[in-house]
């Protein structure tokens, strides 16, 4: 790979109680590209993600940031270091209004009072919909609003790199659509590199650079999404 | 008239009440720790402002130095105790068992320090001025009422208006969710300890001036909260406000019909009927988890 290495994992190894989920997995996100990680229910992808964020214990092997490591880091540490993560489900606050929600993040990540406004504004410039619901509590949003909610959070503090787990959950295709043209937008503008976990495999390889894909805790294929999307095996699989 | 001035002293017993049920159910909906140490907090505060007015300090600095001891104790429980459990992830129950023995401790520890007997602090305060005929209202009667006018409305402002009050309410909501915005749940749940033990100030200190002390006033302290919680609905903070007041005038209220030794009894038969009739409370929402 021609990218410069950004966020890496050597050798990881972890799982819940004695069981492994993860076994010596190796996985590079390039600087500026979107890697699409696919798989089955189970395989790890969401465990690997919480892993990258520090969510979850490492047991073996190491996580570098920029070429230094970072395992064990807390997920407070990395977002301070520039990693944001969209979560699984929605990542909102149901009894928050999405100003609070919004505050709440901008403050999370150490954004100086004095620039709050403008970051606000420049997320809202990014994902004009939310003007229209900014008031209201992020309990009543649809499903599709609440997603939307989440990834402007994650797009607060500006980061470098954003982890998105299963972002399309619970949204029909052309919301999905909808949702990541604009990320997909900034994403060439500004460089971000994104590592996306998905089953709504089609869309998400239209927007991405890389795919790999994962089955049972270890990676199994990576190429280009062109060459997935003509590998009619895994596709069918996928 | 009667009626009126159990109410008048009903409306005093259930400000008490409803601050520090307030400070418990706080604690309990952003954290979910059942912290039954929380009358201990109270016991704690009582006597420091006892022991400060022993020492002759003034009631200014006994004030602060109760409020001091409480917060700081609500923070160590959180610390040292539950901190530890739910690292090893140690159920609901064996935080419980761990928060009761720790209740149990100070009361005996106070019962050590300054005996078991009632003890009281004597102050114009307490002295009964006729309000109007038969009806005699004391001083700390109206204190207790600013108290929780001023604790309560002072509370709303820190949930909506900064950043940590935010917090507290988005980890009532998801303490995992805290973590991938990249805030420490731990500090969010030291300030909900910090803050609910100081809730208990305003009702040790006005108890401590007016009925009186002893080390065992923690598991009723602890009971009402409960029951208040309970009765308000969990995680609703203006609920168990409500439920506070309505407990203390019940409790009074009921002297008409009963002897005031079964005071508590009416407590808990109200409690009760609730569960029956409401069971998420007056003020609560029935939530699937």
């Amino acid at each position: 790979m021609s990218l410069r290495p950004i966020l890496q994992a050597r050798g990881l190894t972890t799982g819940y109680s004695e069981a492994p989920v993860l076994e010596n997995l190796d996985i590079t996100l390039g600087e500026g590209e979107v890697l699409c990680l696919i798989g089955h229910n189970g395989a790890g992808k969401s465990t690997l993600m919480k892993t990258l964020f520090g969510l979850h214990p490492a047991w073996e092997g190491v996580v570098e940031l920029d070429g230094r490591p970072i395992t064990g880091a807390d997920p407070k540490a990395l977002s301070r270091a520039g990693v944001a993560m969209v979560p699984e489900g929605r990542g909102i606050f149901p009894n928050l209004t999405v100003d609070e929600i919004f505050d709440l993040g901008l403050w999370a990540v150490g954004v100086p009072e004095g620039e709050r406004g403008p970051r606000r504004d420049w997320v809202l410039g990014v994902l004009p919909m939310i003007g229209e619901f900014r008031h209201r509590r992020a309990g009543t949003l649809s499903g599709g609003q609440a997603q939307m909610v989440s990834i402007a959070r994650a797009l607060l503090g500006r980061p470098r790199i954003l982890l998105m787990d299963e972002p399309s959950i619970g949204l029909a295709p052309k919301l999905f659509q909808d949702l990541l043209a604009p990320i997909r937008a900034l994403q060439l503008q500004e460089g971000l590199s994104i590592l996306l976990v998905e089953q709504n495999v089609r869309e998400a390889l239209k927007i991405s650079d890389r795919a790999e894909v994962m089955k049972s805790g270890r990676m199994i294929w990576q190429g280009r999404p062109e060459e997935l999307s003509d590998n009619r095996k895994l596709m069918e699989l996928y | 008239m009667l009626w009126l001035q159990l109410t008048i002293t009903g409306l005093q017993t259930g400000a008490l009440y409803a601050l520090t049920a307030v400070g418990f159910s706080l604690i309990f909906g952003t954290t979910r720790v059942f912290h039954f140490a929380h009358g201990a907090a109270f016991v704690l505060a009582a006597y420091v402002f006892y022991w400060a007015d022993q020492a002759g300090l003034g009631i200014a600095v006994g004030v602060i130095l109760a409020a001091l001891a409480a917060m700081a104790f609500g923070v160590a429980m959180d610390r040292i105790v539950y901190a530890p459990i739910q690292r090893h992830e140690g159920s609901f129950f064996t935080v419980f068992v761990a928060s009761f023995g720790v209740g149990i401790a100070v009361q005996n520890i106070v019962g050590m320090v300054f005996g078991r007997s009632f003890v009281t602090i004597n102050t114009p305060l307490s002295n009964s001025v006729e309000l109007m005929s038969g009806v005699y209202v004391a001083p700390l009667t109206w204190i207790a009422i600013f108290c929780v006018a001023v604790f309560f409305g002072a509370l709303q402002l820190f949930l909506r208006r900064t950043h940590t009050g935010v917090a507290l309410r988005a980890l009532a909501d998801s303490p995992e969710l805290i973590r991938v915005f990249g805030l420490d749940p731990r500090r969010i749940s030291a300030a909900a300890f910090a803050l609910g033990s100081l809730l208990v100030v305003p009702g040790a200190v006005i108890t401590a001036l007016g009925s009186g002390l002893n080390p065992a006033l923690g598991s009723h302290v602890m009971l009402i909260s409960l029951a208040a919680t309970i009765v308000g609905g969990i995680g609703s903070i203006n609920g168990v406000l409500v439920a506070g007041f309505v407990l203390g005038l019940a409790e009074n209220l009921s002297q008409i019909f009963v002897q005031s030794q079964w005071s508590e009894a009416v407590t808990f038969a109200i409690l009760f009927l609730v569960i029956l009739l409401k069971p998420a409370g007056l003020f609560g929402r029935i939530q699937a988890r």
